[in-house]
């Protein structure tokens, strides 16, 4: 069993290493104590999240089960909570109070594209990645962080972005999209048992900012703490 | 198989191009943040020196006023009462045979002549603090406190540092003069004490005045609080922010309060033009 694990971990590390690399941020949250902070609360519940799924799908992928159900699962959990943040750091209160409605759309819109890209849902074998959801995921997020820079600049509140965590977590997830926006609409036709269009090493991107995106979230944590403590 | 590609490398090239983006934010925000904080610090610390001006200016036009009605005083009323009192000397004179009530007012009227004439020198030499120009800080400090110790049970020392002191600026002069003058009377009017002591130190970076007192003792930061600082304390403080100078109020062993001054003597402040400080030596304004 465990071989199989382990001859499954290597025969694609940068992919899998995706799973472990989660583990970073989720200790420093926990090291650090930044959880005290409702932002990184809820930044700490998507990456435990995001790591139960993610081995549940490392699990299925072992045993050749199809586990793209899991990652459309994964796609509404993810924007859910990560816009969730901008409730607390948002200043204009409009923004605020659109966050959540357009969660709520968001699921619908997202539970909609499940049930169109997939005609044969009963049939585990046959799930395919949503179509248009990840899509919209990006753009939003996108526009939620480009926003916020904006407010951050106008407010002239931080003196120093480099010291300041969520400017990291913010640059993580504008990063992150932005590697997103133009792959994740292929993955619907590269994801499938018949295979009509390889995007090939283009998912070599995806793993790659998907540590990336980690290591920022990571970063950010590191500096909460340091921050955190020099004010107490 | 061409068709696909083509469009990985179309996929490819957008990918590429959304991150340069996502990059050339990031680095601008953190750019544009320093630059904005930068010009931020800038913009304060000319509101900051513009507010110190302005203070200057008030106190400045303070102690001129003072200076002009000083003068008006001495020149005017002191002149006026000089003359009212050689007429009254004359009228004595030329008054040959009267009767005692006559005499009575006579004399009633020149000693009050004579006593105005004393309040009105008293009050001008308090305006101005001639000594203070004339003979320097310890001189100065010197005849206040010798004043005030006239007639009162209260005990006063004055310990100036060093035998000789230098000559400093006449704003830090005349700044540390009123400093202390709106100490000492502080501690008569508040403190219920019986002992002042004035201490007065000097180098040549920084002047030192220390006022302290055996009576009840306050607390600054509560009287700040309940926003009982009257103008006394907050002329000290503003006369200190215009020169650099800070103030620390402590309690002292004996329970009483104490009040340490440290200004530094600073060239750039001293090479302000000089005012001219002799009130006596009319220039008459025309307004
Ligand atoms: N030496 C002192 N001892 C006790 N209390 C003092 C002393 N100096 C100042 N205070 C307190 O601080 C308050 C503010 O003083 P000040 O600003 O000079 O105003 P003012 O003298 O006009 O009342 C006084 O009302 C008094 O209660
Ligand atoms: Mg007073």
């Amino acid at each position: 069993m465990l071989d199989k694990y382990l001859l499954f971990f290597t025969h694609d590390i940068l992919a899998n290493s995706t799973v472990i690399v989660t583990l970073l941020p989720i200790f420093i949250i926990i090291y650090r104590k930044a959880y005290v902070d409702p932002t990184f609360r809820l930044l700490l519940i998507y990456l435990i999240i995001k790591l139960v799924l993610d081995v549940m799908m490392f699990h299925f992928a072992t045993f050749r089960i199809n586990n793209l159900m899991l990652y459309n699962i994964s796609v509404v959990v993810r924007y859910t909570l990560l816009s969730g943040m901008f409730l607390y750091k948002f200043e204009n209160p409009l923004l605020k109070k659109i966050i959540i409605p357009l969660s709520i759309a968001f699921i619908i819109f997202s539970s909609w594209d499940i049930w169109i890209s997939n005609p044969n849902i009963a049939h585990i074998n046959e799930h395919r990645i949503v179509k248009y959801a990840t899509t919209l995921e990006a753009l939003l997020m996108i526009l939620w962080t480009l926003i916020y820079f904006y407010e951050l600049i106008r407010s002239l509140k931080i003196p120093s972005l480099l010291t300041f965590p969520f400017f990291w977590v913010c640059s993580g997830l504008l990063v992150y999209y932005s590697s997103l926006i133009f792959i994740s609409p292929a993955l619907n036709y590269s994801m499938r048992w018949e295979t009509m269009f390889a995007i090939g090493y283009l998912d070599r991107v995806l793993y790659m900012f998907d540590i990336i995106i980690m290591l920022l979230f990571s970063l950010g944590t590191w500096v909460f703490s340091a921050r955190f403590y020099a004010r107490h | 198989m061409q068709d696909i590609e083509q469009m990985r490398w179309a996929i490819l090239i957008g990918t590429l191009a959304m991150l340069m983006m996502a990059f050339f934010v990031i680095a601008f925000v953190l750019f544009y943040q320093k630059r904005r904080f930068a010009e931020e610090k800038k913009l304060s610390e000319i509101e900051k020196n513009h507010g110190r001006l302005l203070l200057d200016t008030a106190l400045h036009s303070e102690e001129n006023e003072r200076r002009r009605i000083a003068q008006d005083l001495h020149d005017d009323i002191g002149t006026m009462l000089s003359l009212t009192k050689l007429s009254l000397n004359q009228l004595n004179k030329a008054m040959t045979d009267r009767d005692e009530k006559e005499e009575l007012f006579m004399k009633k009227a020149q000693s009050l002549v004579e006593e105005t004439i004393l309040h009105v020198r008293r009050i001008t030499r308090e305006l101005v603090p001639t000594t203070l120009e004339r003979f320097g800080l310890t001189e100065a400090i010197y005849e206040f406190i010798h004043k005030l110790a006239e007639g009162n049970t209260l005990s006063i020392s004055f310990q100036p540092g060093t035998e000789e002191l230098p000559r400093v600026g006449q704003k830090i002069e005349l700044a540390v003069y009123r400093i202390m003058q709106e100490l000492v009377n502080n501690a008569i009017k508040h403190a219920n004490c019986t002992k002042i002591d004035v201490i007065l130190e000097m180098n040549n970076q920084f002047i030192g005045l220390q006022v302290a007192d055996n009576g009840i003792g306050f607390d600054p930061v509560t009287i700040k609080e309940q926003h009982l600082t009257g103008l006394g304390l907050l002329g000290i403080e503003s006369r200190l922010a215009i020169l650099h100078g800070t103030v620390q109020y402590s309690k002292s062993g004996n329970g009483g309060s104490t009040a340490k001054i440290l200004i530094p003597i600073d060239t750039e402040i001293l090479s302000g033009k000089p005012e001219p400080l002799h009130p006596f030596r009319r220039e008459r304004v025309n307004i």
